[in-house]
């Protein structure tokens, strides 16, 4: 009984702190959401006492770790003011120089408040110098700074830092620059930890998929996530604790989830952040209300959402950039008559897509430091007239700008009307990461652009990815959200288009459509101008490596003009059908070898009869 | 000699095994990892230790009786550089390429068999036994050969006629000759005479020994020297400039170039061709400081063309910094990666 009564005491102790401590740092931001949350911690702490005792399934009590030594630390802050001060700032407040340009910003270890840990929520990581092995389960924080968190601008610090300086510089953050809790402190601190290591995964089975699938609806996962998991769900209203916007994952971008470890598909790091919920974000802990099965099929069911490829594999992950590997070659199958503006055709299933990665266009001004679409996926198809292009990315708002937009769509300078670059040092109030979902709203859109009379280029030289050149001018097309699909002459960055409206006639927008988070835009067009004349457009010709570029803008992220997203050069081939030469040569080439073996043995065996003789 | 070689087999063994665990993933596959820039010697001295266990085993094998025939050891031989070429190397090298050091290494490989009359021999001898030889082994083989031969040739004739959409492979100069001199916000720069003028000492002269005592120390981490914290309050002429320049790189180049200036920044992954990794000894501790001057400046665009000036994203930095944030950008690109900038002379 007494032991029961301490252990309430100490989880009461808990939850006053932790309102506390919650309370304080919303007051700073905002005190209304301040207020709001203390008031549903209050509520949740109630339910809290009520269980108290028994802990969640699959978690054990643990203790705190011993405090770094005085020299590691001392040795830890040599590395912070080499590497980490850069973005983290002096004080560890987040504020570093490059924190304003960038969203997620980089984490304010004032609070300690930490995401991505093994721990029950709102309980510190797990931290201990002394654990030297990373992915022991044993040491989040050296896991973290080991493998960095992917879809942010934190890097692996793996093969940088050698294990002892990441250690080092933890033993700094975690003592000098953590100020408002301390992991040392068995007053106010505790460990409840998932006992990932021991808990025996359930195997991804169709029955426990389907469960997950249901749960999702049940757990209300959805309503933040999206119905299909692409993190559109709540896409405007979610803020962290620090009062920036936040973004649901997507989940079928597992290579960007801050947890993934540089391990994207393994499927005990879902069920992890499922267990423990994220600190300091509107995700919470379902270990009190879901059973270990239970998280096991969530965590199946959302690993099973990730893109995959046609055989259902998972993607090759790039290991020195931890994004999908990349083939420069968009590939266009021939097919016989009408090409289908079903994505859902056999024709288009049938057809192999290809991984376009997007970067932000950081070229020229105004820069884009956040692009919100970082890769697009592209199937490609043509017939005796036309080369059709099935583009689908993942956006989590459909934008649409109301009203007509001030400048004309052939304008590409449009600094003038508000679509400016976020400046290098604005403090928090002013940041990238403050004005999300604050932007004037653009149309989404997307465009590439293929060279002119590349016939007449010679090899490598191509108009420069960004619109062409003045020697070499590009042919672009370009779709927006208010259903318009537009070509245009691109001579230069700077240099607005030239829309040229009797082509127009000839392209063709067969399908363009925004569902839970996915666009879905087809693009149809020919194969060359009237007269095979392509002083105007660029003629396709069967069997060629067509330089081709693409262009993405996500309306609420205020891009327009310049400020978009970009890919590199990639190549389109109108694939040739396979002439019957390929079958036929080989056969008398493997008969001719054959013949060849029968002179050879027959030589030997004659010349060897001869000594015999 | 005998223990000298015991140790030599056992080295082969254990890197075979490791060479194959990696293979199939059972061993993670940066358990020996390849370190950047250093990557070439590595391989080479991967290559030589992979050679010592080769012989050491051969000449265990042969002292317990069990001698291996040397046409399966030239055969192997060759094989596993193949197998070593492709899969221990990342990023992975182009097939073209691969043929061109299998051939050198076929050619190494024939000579090292052919070095004697008596080598050549025992060389030649399984395949003359495949022709002729009367033992019913030999004649299963022959047949067989009769069969797989043909299908393989004809197969491999098919596949390469087949048309494929492989990437065309282009070859871009990294490091293109740059001009005499650039101009810069209306003023011009000779390459060859100008200096940064944030290399300072403390009594503001350029001072390049005195600045290359403050940089970062070389190996594994490179932290910063001891006492020469550019974040410290009472930091002072150069190393003030080097925090400043630190300010510009966090606010404009990281995005491409990242946290630690090896090119893998939060936009990197999207773009061909990479950005440059700074901390590799190839890149700017093999050039002038001038040079980088006027590649920040210039950006892919003012490239000549073997530098591919159309497909680079690398901003002409003229129309975001002044000249005085350019310079000590590359003032801290120095300190962080801890190279001394290449002087003229």
């Amino acid at each position: 009984m007494g032991l029961i009564l301490n252990l309430t005491n100490n989880l009461g102790e808990q939850v006053v702190r932790l309102t506390m401590s919650k309370l304080r740092m919303n007051v700073k931001a905002t005190p209304i959401i301040g207020a709001a949350l203390g008031a549903l911690i209050l509520s949740a702490s109630a339910v809290g006492l009520g269980h108290a005792g028994d802990l969640p399934e699959g978690f054990a009590k643990g203790e705190l770790a011993p405090a770094p030594p005085a020299e590691m630390i001392e040795a830890g802050k040599r590395v912070y003011f080499t590497k980490c001060v850069w973005c983290h700032g002096v004080d560890g407040a987040g504020d570093g120089p490059g924190a304003d340009r960038l969203w997620p910003r980089p984490r304010n270890f004032n609070q300690g408040t930490f995401k991505i840990r093994h721990t029950a929520s709102g309980e510190l990581p797990l931290f201990n110098y002394n654990e030297k092995t990373p992915d022991s389960g044993k040491n989040d924080l050296l896991d973290t700074v080991t493998h960095g968190l992917p879809g942010s601008a934190m890097p692996p610090w793996e093969g940088i830092l050698t294990e002892e300086q990441r250690l080092q510089v933890l033993s700094f953050v975690t003592t000098q620059l953590v100020k408002d809790r301390k992991f040392t402190d068995k007053q106010s601190e505790t460990q409840t930890i998932l006992q990932l290591g021991t808990i025996k995964p359930a195997e991804p089975t169709e029955e426990s998929i389907k469960k997950g699938a249901q749960l999702i609806v049940d757990k209300k996962c959805i309503e933040c996530h999206g119905v299909e998991g692409r993190g559109d769900g709540n896409a405007f209203n979610l803020k962290d604790d620090w009062g920036f916007s936040i973004q649901p994952a997507d989940w079928h971008k597992c290579w960007n989830f801050r947890g993934s470890r540089q391990d994207p598909y393994n499927v005990r790091n879902i069920f992890r952040t499922f267990s423990t919920g994220v600190n300091g974000t509107p995700m919470p802990s379902f270990a009190d209300s879901t059973s270990v099965e239970d998280r096991w099929s969530i965590a199946n069911f959302v690993n099973s959402l990730c893109e995959r490829d046609a055989e259902g594999k998972p993607l090759g992950i790039d290991p020195l950039t931890d994004k999908p590997k990349i083939n420069f070659v968009v590939p266009s199958a021939p097919v016989e008559g009408e090409i289908s503006n079903d994505p859902e055709n056999e024709m288009w299933k049938k057809q192999g897509r290809r991984y376009v990665a997007m970067g932000g266009q950081i070229t020229h001004k105004p820069r884009n430091f956040v692009n919100r679409i970082d890769d697009i996926w592209v199937k490609s198809l043509y017939n005796e007239k036309n080369v059709v292009y099935l583009i689908q990315w993942d956006d989590r708002t459909k934008s649409v700008a109301e009203g007509k937009l001030p400048w004309a769509p052939t304008q590409v300078n449009v600094e003038n009307f508000g679509v400016k670059e976020q400046a290098p040092k604005t403090g928090e109030e002013g940041s990238i990461a403050a004005a999300q979902n604050n932007y004037a709203v653009y149309n989404d859109g997307i465009a590439f652009q293929f060279p002119i009379k590349w016939q007449e280029i010679p090899a490598p030289f191509k108009p420069r990815y960004l619109w062409g050149d003045a020697k070499f001018n590009a042919d672009i097309l370009k779709w927006e959200a208010d259903g318009s699909l537009r070509s245009f002459k691109g001579t230069g960055w700077d240099q607005d288009f030239e829309e040229r409206d009797d082509f127009e006639e000839k392209v063709k927008l067969l399908k363009s459509e925004w569902k839970n988070g996915q666009w879905t835009v087809m693009i149809s067009r020919p194969l060359k101008g009237d007269k095979d004349d392509y002083d105007e457009y660029t003629r396709f010709d069967i069997g060629k490596y067509i330089p081709m570029v693409f262009f993405a803008w996500d309306g609420h992220n205020g891009d327009a003009g310049r400020k978009m997203a970009v890919s590199a050069f990639y190549y389109t081939i109108l694939q040739p059908p396979i002439p019957q030469e390929v079958y036929i040569y080989p056969a008398i080439i493997a008969v001719g070898v054959v013949f060849l073996e029968g002179w050879m043995l027959t030589r030997r065996a004659n010349k060897k009869k001869g000594k015999v003789l | 000699m005998k223990a000298l070689m015991s140790v030599g087999a056992l080295i082969g063994v254990l890197g075979l095994l490791m060479l194959i665990g990696m293979i199939f993933g059972v061993i993670p596959s940066n358990t020996v990892r390849l370190v950047e820039g250093y990557m070439p010697m590595q391989v080479l001295s991967e290559l030589a230790v992979f050679v010592a266990g080769f012989t050491g085993l051969s000449y265990l094998a042969n002292s317990m009786g069990i001698a291996f025939p040397r046409f399966w050891q030239g055969v192997l031989f060759w094989a596993f550089i193949q197998t070593y070429l492709k899969f221990r190397i990342y990023p992975p090298i182009p097939f073209s390429v691969r043929a061109m050091y299998g051939t050198v290494s076929f050619v190494a490989v024939f000579m090292w068999v052919s070095a004697n009359e008596e080598d050549w021999k025992k060389f030649r001898q399984p395949i003359l036994n495949v022709l002729d030889a009367n033992t019913g082994f030999h004649k299963a083989l022959r047949t067989m050969y009769l069969i797989l031969l043909p299908l393989l040739i004809g197969g491999f004739s098919f596949l390469t006629m087949k048309p494929s959409v492989d990437e065309p492979i282009e070859l871009r100069t990294v490091h293109p000759a740059p001009p005499a001199s650039t101009k810069v916000h209306g003023k011009t720069y000779t390459l060859q005479t100008s200096q940064n003028p944030y290399r300072v000492n403390l009594e503001g002269k350029y001072d390049q020994a005195y600045s290359n005592k403050l940089i970062v120390e070389q190996g594994m981490g490179r932290l910063m020297a001891p006492n020469a914290n550019p974040w410290d309050d009472k930091a002072e002429g150069y190393l003030k400039y080097v925090r400043e320049g630190g300010e510009i790189f966090f606010q404009n180049c990281h995005f491409c170039h990242g946290d630690n200036l090896n090119g893998r920044g939060l936009h990197a992954f999207a773009f061909n061709p990479i950005p440059a990794n700074f901390t590799d000894p190839g890149t700017i501790a093999q050039l002038q400081e001038t040079f980088i001057f006027w590649r920040v400046s210039k950006g892919g665009i003012g490239l000549p063309n073997e530098g591919f000036p159309w497909a680079s994203v690398m901003p002409p930095w003229e129309q975001h910094l002044t000249t005085d944030e350019i310079w000590k950008v590359i003032l801290f690109e120095y300190w962080h990666t801890g190279y001394y900038p290449r002087t003229w002379d």
